[in-house]
């Protein structure tokens, strides 16, 4: 089944810090809104409808944010979505804006995700309101246990992926940590949060937004044609799993395997280490990168440490991976998905700035949630036809 | 008949209110009420932005009311703790003298009897004031604002944030799987369910088996073992935060129980220190004395009922390398 051409034409984003006091929900979202319209050289009025993502409601305490922030987003008398997947929606909130251009049933349609952390706790709310929260870091510290001892990894591939992504976000404007010094000696000296996961090798808690205009194939031509190059959306997928049952394997879980092999049989893509140029890949803890890595078919099975371990994974290796920082340097939950679908169609938009990987025609973004059951990935390129 | 849980969760926000909301609180602390002009009009409580399209508006403020008129309302005959009064009173839509939209509050007028469209009413401020829209107590019938109390004055810094105590009762029902689940662990049974289809065995009183999407009935019963190896575990440190109960790095283990397939997630440990945990270790369950037995059960919680957790059984570590994977 073939769908039409799709593109990204314009991104934006905040500013991602701890506390942005300065501002509502409402100031958050349109700072990233606007500057995505800017890049599309459009306004409000060519918004045909809008698709909200963001985490759920007790990280703020916000009842559907989606009908508050409305008029903010300029959606008035428009069709307006929200989308919940956990920490997997800001990628879902891209495919679905795609779906419904995809579909014919709107020109163009604006994704936007947030999360503003300063107005509540991350953990008290994935703890579902009750005392001893395991958070994130603690759910997800077994299956990275699972993932050293069968992969045989040393130790030093976390701290090398943590200071990897700091070293990026020098280099990123947007990114919210910013760690002049930051060397391996430094994160293995960092507390202890859930072994064997330090602090320096957890994501921080961020106030920030990201928008997205994607367009159909009209808009985008007219866009590259005026000199604005597009990135061409060239397959996604949102595939998710029960959280637990005798048998799931949360380090390869079969929900991430299908939505890898969705997204490279659509996109036509055979030999993901070599075809694709660049990703951004979903790491909230370090050593989800070499996991995601083996899940998503770009390194063998067992192999993904060796990728970190040789630069491979590096901006200036031949795979960067989250050449924007990524998760760990910022990380607004709901919008961090989209972050990844965005940062990975400025990167074949040649839009990325100092953090550009050079030369990059395809590139993957990638987001997953919950107990590593959630996940959507997209491969945007820089023509329709980027292998020829 | 289904029994029901009630819960309440309840978390001190703390809302950013941005320039346009943060004025309109900070002059609430000066008992002036503000409105923002957008084109002809001006918006009460101002707005950020033109509802209708969306641009920006700039932040030309004006002091409207405070007396304003009643253009429709609803009685709350029994108000609950989170409404503004705590007998029955009015919300009403008042257009303040000055403003063209309408402000959202409280109206103070004994019976629905003394409420009609087109009433004149006036604020009546709370002495002390801290930038949030109850610095109004309430309106009441008249032209004349009024204050409650000691007049503390306005605030000294601008108000940019304001505390929001959200609370939400839950009533939840509790499936018959699991309160079966439960009943079994007062008579220190370990329940669970094998899923005909798939052969997959689920503890814990849940009575459905998510592979195979299909209800797991009382037919599906199997006693399971007391005994497990801890495959896999995590050592969380707490982080502080409303409503955090832990203070010192604690364990949560994964059991795997003896001839079974069946892992109980996320299973507190008993005698065992942070640093001590392992993959490999042999346990035992340990369930609560009917003395130790409360509404909310044991150290596991939910339909775990009386099992309070699991304890070093002192048997050798079981050394097998794909034990860790067992983590589900």
């Amino acid at each position: 089944m073939s769908t039409p051409p799709v593109a990204v034409v314009g991104v934006g984003q905040t500013h991602h810090k701890s506390r942005r006091l300065d501002v509502s929900f409402g100031g958050l979202v349109r700072e990233a809104v606007f500057r995505a319209l800017d890049d599309a050289q459009m306004s409000l009025d060519d918004i045909d409808a809008v698709v909200l993502g963001k985490a759920p409601d007790l990280f703020e305490g916000v009842m559907k944010p989606e009908l508050y922030l409305s008029d903010a987003l300029g959606a008035v008398g428009k069709p307006m979505f929200r989308v919940h997947t956990a920490g997997s929606v800001g990628g879902t909130t891209a495919i679905v804006a795609a779906s419904h251009v995809q579909a014919g049933k709107h020109r163009t349609v604006l994704a936007v995700a947030f999360e503003k952390q300063s107005e509540g706790n991350a953990q008290f709310a994935l703890g579902s309101g009750k005392g001893a929260s395991l958070g994130a870091g603690g759910a997800f510290a077994p299956f990275i246990r699972a993932y050293i001892q069968r992969s045989g990894a040393p130790e030093h591939i976390g701290w090398k992926v943590a200071v990897k992504d700091r070293l990026n976000a020098l280099k990123n404007p947007y990114a919210h940590l910013k760690i002049e010094d930051i060397s391996i000696e430094k994160v293995k000296a960092s507390p202890m949060m859930w072994e064997p996961t330090r602090f320096l090798e957890s994501c921080p808690s961020s106030d920030g937004a990201c928008a997205v205009v994607i367009t159909d194939e009209a808009g985008a031509k007219a866009a590259a044609a005026d000199g604005r190059p597009p990135a061409w959306i060239l397959a996604s997928s949102s595939r998710s799993e029960p959280s637990s049952f005798p048998g799931r394997d949360p380090v390869r879980p079969a929900a991430a395997l299908q939505c890898a092999a969705d997204v490279y049989t659509g996109a036509g893509i055979t030999d993901p280490r070599r075809q694709i140029d660049t990703a951004e890949l979903y790491v909230p803890f370090s050593w989800l990168e070499p996991i995601w890595l083996e899940a998503f078919g770009l390194a063998e099975v067992g192999e993904g440490w060796k990728l970190v371990d040789d630069g491979t994974t590096e901006l200036g290796g031949s795979l960067p991976v989250n050449a924007s920082g990524g998760v760990l340097s910022s990380n607004p939950i709901g919008a961090s998905g989209l972050l990844r679908f965005a940062e990975a169609a400025n990167q074949v938009r040649g839009a990325a700035g100092e953090h550009q990987v050079d030369g990059a025609k395809v590139a993957i973004g990638m987001a997953y949630g919950a107990n590593n059951q959630y996940f959507s990935t997209w491969a945007v390129g820089s023509s329709l036809q980027p292998f020829g | 008949m289904t029994r029901f849980i009630e819960s309440t969760i309840t978390f001190p926000y703390k809302r950013s209110l941005g320039p346009v909301v943060g004025a309109f609180m900070t002059a609430l602390t000066e008992k002036q009420i503000l409105g923002i002009r957008c084109q002809d009009a001006v918006l009460v409580p101002p707005m950020e932005w033109d509802p209708a399209t969306g641009a920006e508006l700039p932040h030309e403020f004006v002091e409207v009311g405070p007396a304003g008129t009643v253009e429709s309302w609803t009685w709350v005959g029994t108000p609950s703790i989170q409404h503004p009064l705590d007998h029955s009173f009015a919300f009403a839509f008042i257009r303040l003298d000055g403003a063209t939209t309408p402000l959202l509050h409280a109206v103070d007028a004994g019976t629905p009897q003394a409420m009609s469209e087109g009433m004149r009413v006036a604020p009546r401020w709370r002495g002390s004031r801290e930038g949030r829209i109850d610095d109004i107590i309430c309106f009441v019938r008249g032209e004349a604002a009024e204050t409650e109390g000691e007049d503390t004055g306005g605030a000294t810094d601008p108000v940019t944030r304001m505390d929001y105590l959200a609370s939400i009762t839950y009533r939840n029902p509790v499936p018959e799987a699991a309160d079966r689940a439960t009943e079994a662990s007062r008579e220190h049974r370990l329940l669970g369910l094998r899923c005909p289809t798939c052969g997959r065995v689920y503890a814990g009183g849940r009575g459905l088996c998510p592979v195979d999407a299909i209800e797991l009935g009382p037919e599906c019963e199997v006693d399971l073992p007391h005994t497990g190896t801890i495959t896999n575990f995590a050592i969380v440190t707490p982080v502080q935060y409303p409503g955090q109960t832990e203070t010192e790095p604690f364990v949560r283990a994964f059991v795997l129980l003896d001839g079974t397939d069946v892992i109980i997630p996320y299973s507190v440990v008993i005698e065992l220190p942070a640093d001590q945990v392992k993959v490999g270790l042999r346990v035992d369950a340990v369930w609560a004395s009917p003395a130790e037995e409360t509404e909310e059960g044991g150290g596991m919680g939910g339909s775990w009922g009386s099992l309070l957790g699991w304890i070093p059984n002192g048997e050798p570590d079981i050394d097998d390398p794909d034990l860790v994977n067992r983590i589900f």
